[in-house]
């Protein structure tokens, strides 16, 4: 080019493909000749992908021209999706085209007619030697070789360029292919000049609202990825045994929709003021916040929306069936509640005076008031259940039932209490837990100044214990064979014992009662850990050490070791299959629920199981499938950006003192009392992930660079025309919603 | 001298890396270093730089950026920064404070668009927001000018006469991005041209005292009148260090303005920066087609050097200003301070044209036609907005 005039090259490329590189790898290559060269972009706000252009200028004098190049001698095309009608019609005569493209030149004739070609399939060469991928080639040195063929620029001249930035292995060799590969064509016919549409038009003013945020730039097709959307089972979901939709509730709390939130409930629980109060909250202990600080505070929320959230009016049964519950318990009453909604006439039998089964006879008082069974019951009875009480029942009864109704579901719970042999026989100094709690109910035992041992860990033992103290008794320990963590006991409930002065030992196991003198006395066996047993705990052992056996004075001993079914209701020679369906009868088809088929012991359980009758007997009469469908995969703590959230301590809710306590039976916890200036349930709803499940919060709105994000009905939908597959909205969503698939 | 291919950007780095080691046998240099777009290969340039005495430090914000040099510069160090537009203006209490401290910190600033909206393109609205700040202030127009003008600023503001910081602006993404070839100094050259840094009022241990308390309204008029009297000896300075500039590197650079073909032209362009580089190639055309035209380009802003305008004017009778800058309710930054050197002057006709704001591309045809424009003109008007195609 000496003494000739300048020259002006424009690249067409995408951000990304290293446009602007190869403009300073041809400058740098001219000026290692000794020119005066210029290399420069046009810069935007840099997006992967956005098509771009970069300059060069080659003069052999200095170059004072700053202007981007209007009219240049030729074009480089780097990514042949950037070929636009007149693309090439500033460009002077006899310039080169030089194409990214595996097509032969003429291919091009549609473009660039009675122009000068040349085309290098830069993309496979550049791919097959590692640079970037072929969804996102790096395709500039490549293309510098190509270049240099076309411009007479000795290969070496290039490489020396290469060397100068330092660019070697994979781009020196696809530089020396392409220079070798690159096919060169005069296209027929005559340079066709499109006069390219100038694209100022109308500018939004400042105060204009629809001024917006930022241009859009069309993705078309070089996008590699794009968002979508997914909903995950929330943990607590997942966890509740009565099926309850956890995160929706807390959502419906955490925006002060109190009927809302009780509604939600109302879909699978009638009774969510119990299950607040009672609850041990697998759901709690499936709360992905637990990772971060600690579980929402579920149970305290729950009890917060079934006491300030207003029941809906309830249905009347309106179809022809009438079907037979037995057992008013957890499992009755769910069961009774979901027949009577999806419009079954429900005749539901109770053996004692009063409706509620363990919910009123194993919970004491000051855990779960008669107030709130009393209106979680009658909400039942509203739909049109009829409540037949101090009805027990034998098993002619039940067969009779089954020829009188059209299903028949039994929860007769547990009714046999597991003992243990003292000696002694039957001693006047042992109670049955159950029995206690029952008589302590009904009859106002007292036990004034006693001394009282309770032998067991769960429910009930604390259950005992803190009722004898109610009941008058001076001093109440606690023996247990395994460790206090072991405790199957609600852990908070535990904690409340020893707060009220219980004492619990642990590692013990009686031995045996002496009833003979004056005043029983308890032989106890220290206990030590050993092998894991079937349970997967560490099996207790007798610790076999000379002081390890001691006496304990009592007054009385309650024996709360777990109770078992009594299934002397049941048809001889029927089973319990698929936990509900009976087999083996003639009549209409028998269900068992509850903790008299699945003895798992909570009413959470209890509930879910009289709702999955309630279900089962629905599609067996209908013919109606109405079991929730398989669910999503449960939201998993790895799929929750944690640290967007800032940390937090639960709110517990509000208690009596336990000096105060100790010998009432008023409720204990008197759950979030608000204030003018606090709202501790909405506070408390408001620490919730909403795991797995939108919310709406925005942020992926808000962090989308590209403004492609839409609020929808659904929540949000991408605009995939403009969407580039940055993945910010998926790293950004807390929740674990959005994910990027592969295009 | 080095000939290399570097962007505007890494030539600048370059300039002030080697101004602050050529004070490695004093005080050293330390800098305090934030980036933004366009600036912000500065930034990295001068992190990854092994001083032999002093450090480019890392900070939180452009205000603690400036804190640090002010810092170092009590301190007796050699002290330097880049900013552009919005961290600019956050920067300018220190900024302020720097100037009345009268500290000779160099301050690159790459010109780019104050927003909101955003906009990260050229427009020289950023640097002169600190035209009523105690700093001197150099536009320059290339790659070999930036470079000079950094060094010839280090001489100038830490004249023991001058005692003042420089600013030396550049265009974004134009001049900062755009590989140019230009001439790269040793570093033996800069350690002759630049004297020891002297800060005479440098904090010192063994003579404790404070600096900055409060003064009364007349000690505050003293300190004014020094910092004017200090920029009335600018030009004499500039002028010596010029010459001296001239003898080490054997090149003469730009001093308080360019004036090309004034001397017998009727019509008179006043320009800045790159544009002044495109207006240069224009005026050539011109000329050849035979109009009496030349044009100006002005570089030392502050302070601002009416004299020599005045003479470049000389007997033209037509002055055509073009700003790539916006003061709202009046006009034009340069076209203002132009306006008070031709008070006086009935017979030129002065008019100023609003062109390239926000990074427009500033084309040979869009200069033309300002050209068109005021050649025509009978009588001047407000500042005419010429707009720029995208």
């Amino acid at each position: 080019m000496g003494g000739e005039a300048m020259i002006e090259i424009t690249i067409c490329g995408r951000g990304g493909q290293g446009g602007v590189t190869l403009a300073k790898l041809i400058a740098t290559t001219y000026f290692l000749r000794g020119k005066y060269v210029q290399a420069f972009g046009v810069y935007a706000a840099e997006r992967s992908g956005a098509p771009l252009q970069a300059f060069v200028r080659v003069d052999d004098d200095e170059i004072t021209n700053h202007n981007q190049v209007r009219e240049p001698d030729h074009i480089v095309v780097l990514d042949r999706t950037l070929i636009v009608p007149g693309i090439a019609s500033a460009m002077k005569t006899n310039g080169w085209v030089i194409i990214n493209s595996p097509d032969p030149p003429e291919s091009h004739q549609e473009h660039f007619a009675g122009m000068r070609v040349a085309t290098v399939d830069a993309t496979s060469i550049a791919v097959k030697s590692g640079l970037g991928t072929r969804a996102v080639p790096i395709v500039n040195t490549t293309m510098s070789g190509a270049i240099a063929k076309v411009f007479d620029l000795p290969i070496d001249d290039l490489l020396a360029g290469m060397e100068h930035l330092q660019f070697g292995g994979a781009n020196a060799t696809s530089a020396r292919e392409a220079f070798d590969s690159v096919q060169t064509a005069t296209l027929s016919g005559k340079v066709e000049h499109i006069e390219r549409v100038p694209t100022n038009g109308e500018v939004p003013g400042l105060l204009d609202p629809d001024l917006g945020g930022m241009p859009k730039i069309r993705t078309g097709s070089w996008a590699t990825r794009k968002p979508e959307r997914q909903r995950l089972t929330p943990p607590c979901n997942h966890g509740c045994p009565a099926g309850n939709d956890v995160r929706g509730f807390v959502e419906a709390v955490g925006k002060e929709d109190y009927d809302q939130a009780l509604g939600i409930l109302l879909e699978t629980s009638p009774l969510p003021g119990i299950c607040g109060r009672v609850c041990p909250a697998p759901c709690m202990d499936a709360c992905n916040r637990s990772e971060y600080d600690e579980s929402v505070n579920i149970r305290e929320i729950e009890r917060y929306a079934a006491d300030h959230g207003t029941l809906p009016t309830p249905t009347a049964p309106w179809r022809e069936e009438n079907v037979a519950v037995i057992g008013s318990g957890p499992a009755g009453l769910s069961a009774s509640y979901h027949l009577a909604k999806l419009g079954y006439h429900v005749n539901l039998f109770e053996g004692e005076k009063e409706l509620g089964g363990v919910l009123r006879t194993g919970i004491p008082e000051y855990r779960l008031p008669r107030d709130v069974l009393g209106r979680e019951i009658s909400f039942i009875l509203q739909h049109g259940v009829k409540a037949h009480s101090g009805c027990f029942l034998s098993r002619g009864d039940l067969l009779a039932l089954t020829h009188k109704y059209a299903a028949v579901f039994a929860a007769t719970g547990l009714r046999d209490s597991r003992t243990i042999n003292l000696g002694g026989g039957d001693s006047k100094s042992v109670f049955q837990g159950i029995d206690f709690l029952d008589r302590v109910r009904i009859s106002g035992v007292r036990l004034d100044g006693k001394s009282v041992i309770v032998i067991g860990g769960g429910n009930t033992a604390i259950d005992a214990a803190r009722s004898a103290l109610r009941v008058g008794a001076h001093h109440v320990e606690i023996v247990y064979r395994r460790t206090l963590d072991q405790m199957p006991a609600i852990r908070e409930e535990i904690k409340e014992a020893i707060d009220e002065g219980i004492k619990i030992h642990e590692l013990v196991s009686p031995i045996r009662l002496d009833d003979n003198g004056a005043r029983p006395t308890l032989i106890c066996q220290r206990m030590k850990l050993g092998e894991e047993d079937e349970s997967g705990r560490p099996r207790p052992i007798a610790d076999t050490s000379e002081d390890a056996q001691f006496n304990m004075g009592c007054d009385c001993v309650i024996l709360a070791l777990g109770q078992t079914q009594d299934v002397s209701i049941l048809p001889e020679g029927s089973e319990i299959s698929d936990g509900q369906a009976l087999l083996g009868l003639s009549g209409a088809p028998l269900f068992a629920g509850g903790d008299f088929a699945t003895n798992e012991g909570t009413v959470t359980a209890a509930i879910g199981s009289g709702r999955k009758a309630a279900l089962h007997i629905h599609r067996t009469l209908s013919g109606e499938d109405l079991f929730p469908q398989p669910s999503e995969p449960v939201a998993a703590p790895d799929k929750i950006t944690m640290h967007i959230f800032s940390h937090e301590d639960r709110r517990d809710g509000g208690m009596i003192d336990a000096h105060d306590r100790r010998r009432s039976f008023t409720e204990v916890r008197v759950g979030y009392r608000d204030n003018p200036a606090e709202h501790p349930a909405v506070d408390e709803a408001q620490r919730c992930f909403s795991c797995g499940v939108c919310n709406s919060c925005d942020r992926c709105l808000e962090y989308c660079p590209e403004g492609v994000l839409l609020r929808d009905a659904d929540g949000y939908s991408f605009d995939y025309g403009y969407c580039k597959g940055c993945g910010v909205c998926a790293t950004e969503c807390p929740r674990g919603v959005i994910f990027m698939s592969q295009l | 001298m080095a000939r290399e291919l570097v962007t505007g950007n890494h030539a600048a780095g370059n300039a002030l890396a080697l101004a602050g080691e050529a004070n490695r046998n004093a005080r050293g240099c330390c800098a305090g270093a934030y980036p933004i777009t366009p600036q912000t290969e500065i930034i990295e340039y001068l992190r990854a730089f092994e001083f032999s005495k002093g450090s480019v430090i890392a900070v939180e914000s452009e205000h603690s950026a400036m804190g640090v040099c002010i810092g170092a510069s009590l301190a007796g160090g050699r002290s330097f920064t880049a900013s552009s537009s919005n961290g600019l203006a956050y920067m300018v209490e220190n900024v302020y404070a720097a100037g009345y401290y009268r500290l000779p910190i160099v301050m690159i600033a790459v010109n780019r668009t104050l927003g909101p909206p955003w906009n990260i393109w050229v427009d020289q609205g950023d640097s002169l927001m600190l035209r009523d700040a105690p700093w001197l202030q150099f536009y320059c127009d290339s790659h070999q000018d930036l470079v000079d003008t950094i060094l010839l600023s280090f001489r100038v503001a830490e004249d023991p006469r001058v005692m003042l910081p420089a600013l030396v602006a550049m265009d974004g993404f134009v001049t900062s991005h755009t590989q140019m070839v230009v001439n790269l100094p040793e570093q033996e050259k800069v350690d002759a041209f630049l004297p020891k840094c002297n800060v005479p009022h440098r904090l010192r241990h063994d003579h404790p005292t404070t600096v900055g308390g409060l003064t009364w309204p007349r000690e505050t008029e003293h300190h004014r009148i020094e910092i004017q009297q200090a920029m009335d000896r600018v030009p004499e300075v500039l002028t010596e260090a010029i010459a001296e500039f001239q003898e080490v590197f054997g090149r003469k650079p730009a001093g308080t303005l360019v004036a090309e073909q004034t001397e017998d032209a009727d019509t008179v362009i006043v320009a800045c920066n790159t544009m002044a580089r495109t207006l240069k190639n224009v005026i050539a055309e011109r000329r050849a087609k035979g109009e009496r035209i030349g044009m100006i380009r002005a570089k030392m802003f502050r302070p601002f050097p009416r004299s020599d305008f005045a003479a470049a004017i000389g007997s033209a009778k037509r002055v055509g200003v073009l700003d790539r800058n916006h003061s709202p309710g009046s006009g034009g930054i340069f076209w203002q301070e132009i306006a008070t050197t031709l008070r006086g002057r009935s017979d030129v006709l002065l008019q100023d044209y609003l062109v390239g704001l926000g990074g427009g591309d500033v084309t040979p045809t869009v200069i033309n036609e300002i050209i068109d424009d005021l050649v025509k003109r009978k009588e001047s008007s407000e500042p005419v907005w010429k707009e720029v195609a995208a």
